[in-house]
């Protein structure tokens, strides 16, 4: 176990290592410099721009703005060329605007998910699991834009409230708790449930499918065969079987903290990751991009972690 | 010639017809039938693919039937089926149909003949970034699961530096210094190739001992470079990427394609371990076949059901990837028009024109969703496990 | 079965406990109409944050929309564009003149050149009544004192930069014997000074003077090096303008801090300095020295003519109490940094500002809003707004649903949106012309981009006409040339290139273009095609770049497009000269100063007369355009300009576009007179570029009034 550990880590780290390399090499070759350094202004004249460069250590050698770039991050001295704020600090601002619409979205995948998974296969070949199937697969079909917007527009058209932002404008003064909690509820609503439509269809296919897998197995037909009723046998013995694979996934929905969706957090006037790696990509802010890329590899890599971890917690034909 | 030495023999003459009553791709086709939302995907997809030829032939060359880059200003935002204004066109100006079958969108441009020609244009961007990816899944999945075990020595790595080096450094202008170092590697590799013909049996000395060392088998290498992919959120990668190179069609298809092999490398990597242990594969062996030839006719066929499915569902993803960077602005540029960039302009004019948004929105949703469905279709006939017993 | 009743019940519970969430959520009717707290507010809509607020620091248009309103400057423009004083009372604008002694030249009627001689010499002409040259006449009636700075010795050390050979870093000292130097001051700012003093000084008395003859370097220098320096050091004549700016008495920061000359010092001193990167430091180069005379006056010296300079001073002044030397270090102790590095950019300061303008900060979260308080201590008298909110949607349709709601008043409307909303009866809209333009360039390093003729015949295939109304739906106008169009500058004389592709035809076939069999302009064997690029991200562009393709290949030439990301255009295309042709805009300023736009010496790469326009006339009207300080000669040369650029067609001028606003009518202007009396006015559209002019005095109303002349 400690020598499973031990190794795993290492070699994350060795793969970290390697993603902090391509991504800098990615950023730093393509063409497009910092908007700073090469702004369509006539007020910038290149003495200006020499010294933007200079500030930006963007004149020195590619491998010592790596390490000035690295050290600085692991200092936490990062700051953002465009507004000169410490980027650990602007992340985790918008990593907290974001959390709330990743755990919303979180929940809403896997209640909704299960029930449906579960039936389809129970259900199999029938008119609701064809119409399951459809339906989820209609709802990871549509444009993620499109279909925002004429969420928003018949909402609005038929409700008349605000969706967009993270609050109702202007709620904060004179609103009593409860009312600004559910107010921040009620903003959640649609982007979660848009952003969780493409989650909904595929783990609930997943589901099926593991669900199918298991009840082909001769234990269920024993359970069958003894006379048990086929409730018991679908909820008690087939699913528990099948929920095995998903204890692994909870490590691998870490990573979707940081993804966030720039087009759903740009329609809804989110303040959140995705629209503020965006917004650094456009303006070339080049801490910004690399750091939030480091922080999602590293999520990426302690959710693996953690699935294999649980997997050999859970699963006892797996022993190291 | 199981079946002729079995048909002579006449002890086996009750089990004689002992090759399936039908071909593999009968048998495939009636359980596929069963399956009525797949048959009803891939009637869309035969229909888009269908269009998007035809479309392709009706809206390119020098006179085209549809022009879709034919601007009537005065003509812009007419409704579906709005008969044009005759007296200010120029003859050549009015729609081949007599009507604008999808309406115009703000520039007056036909928006049939753009959803034509977006059909062909977003059909290949599906097709070609597909294609790409899984080309690469399959050749990484192949080689790390058929030659997982082999080894890359640490002179192979050592060499791999040089070459990058000094690549870098001939690029970087110190042309002197690269060429050096590029020199060095040529004649490392012409002297392991010769070393390598004379004789296996010359010695080395200990401290030559240390380059020739095993550092770390092929598959451990394929399989970090497939988690160190998986680090990047894909479509922020894609959105850097495509961000930071100039568009271009082909851009956008190569980015998509390069950053989505990782799930059909792991896919063939896991088929092919489990397909090098079967028994065919080493009758094959001994049969004295060369890899190539067992990797190519024997284990692929075999390992191809989960990469087909994949990639159906794939290009669904593809279309909707691009429609996504359209929207933010990095779609494929004009002049070609795709479904995703004909939504993207249109919704601007969500309340003047509600049809510039539907129309390409509906067709999108449509085509994806026969693909996925087309797909999932694919993937039940194929998985023998979840198939339904008789 | 529990699991099962779980699985069931947990999602139902989810939806209806989200769902439910609805009842708590104030409709957009609770918030406009039921709260009366909002009519006090307003509530601009944008689509991107801003980036720091601090003038000296950005230069972006969110950032400057906030700074406009928490800073003030010296002066700023009036509605009709003329120049007003807001922390500064009034101004003058003089002129010091210096001219070096030349011993080897004689003057005219004067044996020999002593410096007192000369400066009696001049005395006296100035006393004289009629003097043959009129122009010389004018130019001595300017002048206000004659004085002689005696000859002296000195010397300074300069560092050599090791540019091209890499060696380490050199420096040489200059010895310098400067003659005596006469030292003229003007009432006024002119130009043609020492051309009109060498009629009688003699013709060649400045251009015969040498400045390498009076300095000695060390380590010896080449002779065009030591000339360098010396035009630097001993030039023959210099000019040196200034400003003298009388600061409103009284003036606070937010923070109660007065306002006087020293803000106005530490603000110029903290743009030139280094550490703080600043992007106006080009404006304010020129400028030799900032002296303060007393708390009230301010005396800017120019090293040169420069006539755009006085416009700079519209930018707002920081607080020098807030930002000093002895702050800045404070603030780094505090937050642990290292206090020699510590610079302005660092400083919360830029999160938090303060300045004397009329709304002071409260509040900003990042992409969310920014939220600034009215500033009860203005000087003009405070606001009617009690609250100005900056707020960030970045979607331009949830934008316009929110405006349509009524929960922002106003955004940056598209053309076609103002079309619709201009029905409704609850908003008005007003619009003017807009300080920049969009136009098409071209490469005239590139053949056939170098014949004129092309150029315009190129410009006549476009129906622009065509394009204001239907793309822009008459949100532009036509322009002609590069000025700010309602500005005198501007040559109203000049008819825009007229729609005609016959007549293109005609002036390609001159130029040698003939159509071949399949329709295609060809020369010598060559079909005639180019690519046409711009960047992304613009619709209007974008609609152009599909119209201008279009148009040419209705007369015969093969144009591809592309469309590049911005960062990507600039930095590889435009910066690099690699283009055919582009669709850019300019945005102007008033100051008619064209220098680095179509100066030919800015052709080089990374410089932005990318076109590469050359022209000698062009040349010496826009240098001289820069040094006239007096408006009605700088209107002839800007005419001139003006013309020159219409016949040579460096790019096809195609529109400048009208800033729309669409409002809610209830908001009008609010003015109490002497009396006490409360007056409502319409929202009037100024020149200004932008409709906020009377920002100040806007409120909205409950109820929508009627004015007399709406009838």
């Amino acid at each position: 176990m400690i020598s499973f550990i031990g190794r795993s880590v290492i070699q994350k780290i060795i793969t970290l290592f390697f993603v902090s390399i391509v991504s800098f090499l990615i950023i730093h070759i393509a063409p497009g410099k910092p908007s700073q350094v090469d702004p369509m202004n006539p007020k910038f004249t290149p003495e200006v721009v020499e010294r933007f460069r200079k500030e930006f250590h963007l004149d020195k050698p590619l491998h010592v703005q790596y390490l000035y770039f690295y050290k600085n991050l692991f200092t936490g001295e990062t700051v953002s060329w465009k507004d000169n704020q410490s980027v650990l600090k602007k992340i985790w601002e918008r990593f907290l605007n974001s959390l709330p619409l990743f755990i919303v979205g979180t929940i809403i995948t896997w209640t909704l998910s299960f029930p449906i998974g579960i039936r389809s296969a129970i259900f199999r070949g029938q008119f609701y699991d064809r119409s399951a199937t459809f339906l989820s697969y209609l709802l990871i079909s549509i444009p993620g834009f499109f279909f925002a917007y004429v969420l928003i527009i018949f909402v609005v058209n038929q409700f008349h409230v605000p969706v967009i932002g993270m609050e109702t404008f202007g709620i904060g003064d004179g609103a009593s708790l409860p009312h600004i909690f559910m107010d921040r509820i009620w903003h959640l609503l649609l982007p979660s449930v848009l952003g969780a439509t493409g989650g909904i269809a595929v783990l609930s296919r997943y589901v099926r499918s593991q669900m199918l897998e298991v009840e082909g197995q001769d234990y269920i037909r024993t359970a069958r065969a003894k006379g048990l009723p086929p409730e018991q046998v679908h909820y008690k013995h087939a699913l528990r079987n099948a929920l095995l694979p998903f204890v692994t996934m909870f490590g691998l929905i870490l990573p979707g903290l940081i993804g966030g969706s720039v087009i759903i957090e740009s329609i809804f006037s989110w303040p959140g990751m995705g629209r503020m790696a965006y917004e650094a990509i456009l303006a070339r802010d080049y801490p910004i991009i690399l750091t939030v890329n480091f922080v999602s590899a590293v999520l990426v890599l302690a959710g693996t972690f953690i699935s294999d971890l649980l997997y050999l917690i859970v699963d006892p034909r797996i022993r190291l | 010639m199981n079946i002729e030495e079995k048909g002579v023999n006449p002890d086996f003459q009750f089990e004689a017809p002992l090759a399936p009553k039908r071909t593999r791709l009968q048998e495939f086709w009636l359980v596929f039938r069963q399956n009525r939302l797949a048959i009803l995907g891939l009637f869309i997809f035969i229909l888009f693919f269908c269009c998007a030829i035809v479309g392709l032939f009706m809206t390119s060359g020098p006179d085209p039937l549809f022009d879709p880059a034919m601007i009537r200003l005065q003509e812009k935002l007419r409704p579906p089926l709005a008969k044009p204004n005759l007296d200010s066109l120029r003859r050549e100006e009015i729609p081949s149909l007599g009507f604008y079958l999808m309406g115009t969108d703000d520039l007056g441009r036909d928006v049939f003949a753009r959803m034509l020609q977006g059909a062909w244009v977003s059909l290949t961007v599906g097709f070609v970034a597909v294609g790409i990816s899984v080309l690469i899944g399959i050749f990484m999945g192949g080689i790390a699961g058929y030659f997982g075990q082999h080894h890359i020595r640490v002179d192979h790595i050592l060499l791999t530096l040089l070459l990058i080096s000094g690549t870098s450094l001939v690029m970087a202008h110190s042309i002197r210094f690269g060429a050096v170092l590029l020199c060095l590697t040529l004649a490392y590799i012409f002297y392991s190739f010769s070393t390598k013909n004379r004789s296996r049996e010359k010695t080395f000395p200990s401290w030559a001992k240390v380059f020739r060392k095993n550092a770390v088998s092929v598959d451990t290498l394929i399989m970090r470079i497939v988690d160190i992919m998986l680090c990047f959120p894909s479509f922020f990668l894609i959105l850097t990427v495509v961000a930071l190179l100039p568009a271009s069609i082909y851009n956008i298809m190569i980015v998509i394609g390069l950053t989505s092999w990782m799930g059909t490398t792991r896919f063939v990597r896991a088929e092919f371990l489990s397909l090098r242990e079967q028994d065919f594969v080493a009758a094959v062996k001994t049969l004295g076949a060369g890899n190539f030839r067992i990797i190519f006719r024997h284990m692929m066929p075999n390992a191809i059901a989960p990469v087909l499915v994949s990639a159906t569902i794939g290009i669904a993803t593809a279309i909707l990837t691009e429609a996504g960077l359209s929207f933010l602005g990095f779609g494929v540029p004009p002049p070609h028009a795709t479904w995703g960039n004909i939504l993207s302009d249109g919704k601007n004019f969500i309340f003047d024109a509600p049809w510039l948004t539907f129309i390409p929105g509906i067709a999108i949703l449509i085509v994806v969703l026969s693909f996925n469905l087309f797909g999932e279709g694919l993937r039940d006939v194929l998985n023998p496990k979840l198939r339904e017993r008789h | 079965m529990t699991i099962r009743r779980v699985l069931i019940l947990a999602p139902m519970l989810l939806i209806l406990f989200l769902l439910q969430s609805y009842f708590w959520v104030p409709t957009y009717e609770e918030q406009t109409k039921g709260n009366p707290e909002r009519l006090n507010e307003y509530i601009a809509g944008s689509i991107g944050d801003a980036s720091l607020l601090n003038p000296i620091l950005t230069a972006d248009s969110a950032s400057s929309s906030i700074e406009n309103m928490v800073f003030e400057g010296l002066i700023d423009r009036d509605e009709q564009l003329h120049f007003r004083g807001r922390l500064a009372t009034s101004w003058e604008v003089l002129e010091e003149a210096f001219f070096y002694i030349n011993k080897n030249a004689s003057i005219p009627g004067l044996a020999k050149a002593d410096p007192q001689d000369v400066a009696n010499f001049l005395r006296k002409a100035t006393k004289k009544k009629n003097t043959t040259a009129p122009g010389l006449k004018i130019s001595l009636d300017h002048i206000t004192s004659i004085s002689v700075i005696p000859a002296r010795n000195y010397s300074v050390t300069r560092q050599i930069k090791g540019t091209d050979t890499g060696e380490q870093k050199k420096y040489i000292k200059i010895s310098i014997a400067a003659p005596a130097r006469i030292k003229l001051v003007l009432n006024r700012v002119d130009q043609d000074l020492f051309q009109n003093l060498s009629l009688f000084l003699g013709k060649d008395y400045f251009a015969s003077f040498h400045g390498e003859n009076y300095l000695s370097t060390d380590p010896v220098l080449k002779k065009e090096r030591s000339a360098k320096y010396a035009g630097e050091l001993l030039p023959a004549t210099e000019h040196n303008p200034f400003l003298m700016f009388n600061l409103r008495p009284g003036v606070k920061f937010h923070d109660g801090h007065l306002f006087d000359a020293y803000d106005v010092k530490f603000t110029y001193e903290s743009i030139m300095n280094p550490k703080n990167l600043s992007p106006r430091i080009a404006d304010y180069e020129p400028v030799k020295s900032v002296t303060v005379i007393d708390p009230l006056t301010v005396k800017i010296v120019y090293k040169r003519l420069y006539s755009p300079a006085i416009g700079t001073w519209s930018m707002g002044i920081l607080p020098e109490h807030l930002l000093n030397h002895n702050a800045l270090k404070k603030e780094a102790r505090l937050l642990g940094k290292d206090p020699n590095t510590f610079s302005m950019r660092q400083s919360s300061f830029n999160r938090h500002p303060i300045g004397c303008g009329p709304f002071r900060f409260q509040e900003w979260k990042s992409d969310q809003y920014i939220i600034l308080d009215r500033f009860d201590g203005y000087w003009e008298g405070p606001p009617n707004y009690k609250k100005y909110v900056f707020r960030v949607i970045p979607d331009r349709l949830t934008q316009e649903m929110e405006f349509y709601a009524g929960t922002i008043d106003s955004y940056d409307v598209q053309p076609h949106q103002v079309k619709r909303l201009e029905k409704d009866q609850r908003f008005q809209s007003f619009s003017g012309t807009a300080f920049g333009y969009t136009y098409i360039g071209y490469n005239i390093r590139r053949k056939p981009f170098d014949d004129p003729r092309v150029r315009r015949a190129l410009g006549m295939a476009i129906d622009m006409n065509k394009i204001i109304k239907y793309v822009l739906y008459d949100q532009g106008e036509r322009i002609t040339g590069p000025f700010v169009k309602q500005t005198d500058y501007y040559n109203h004389n000049i008819k825009p290139v007229p729609y005609d592709p016959k007549g293109a035809l005609a002036l390609l076939e001159a130029a040698g273009w003939k159509r071949n069999k399949e329709g295609w302009l060809t020369k010598d064997g060559n079909k005639f095609q180019f690519t046409l690029i711009t960047n992304n991200g613009n619709d209007l562009r974008k609609a152009i770049l599909a119209i201008a393709q279009d148009a040419w290949k209705q007369i015969g030439i093969d144009v591809h497009t592309d469309l590049l990301e911005w960062s990507v255009f600039i930095q590889e295309r435009v910066n690099k000269a690699d283009f055919d042709a582009l669709i850019l805009g300019w945005q102007m300023g008033i100051e008619p100063d064209l220098y680095q736009i179509w100066h030919s010496s800015q052709t080089n790469p990374y410089q932005l007369n990318f076109v590469s326009f050359k022209n000698k006339e062009a040349d010496d009207l826009i240098i001289k355009i820069r040094q006239e300080y007096d408006h009605d000669r700088q209107v002839e040369y800007c005419h001139r300009l003006h013309e020159i650029i219409a016949i040579e067609q460096p790019y096809t001028f195609l529109y400048v576009g009208k800033w729309t606003a669409v409002l809610d009518k209830r908001i009008v202007m609010k003015t109490v007179d002497d009396a006490g009396q409360i007056m409502y006015e319409k929202i009037k559209p100024t020149k200004t570029g932008n409709y906020s002019f009377y920002f100040n005095k806007w409120i909205k109303l409950p109820e929508a009034p009627v004015f007399m002349d709406e009838g």
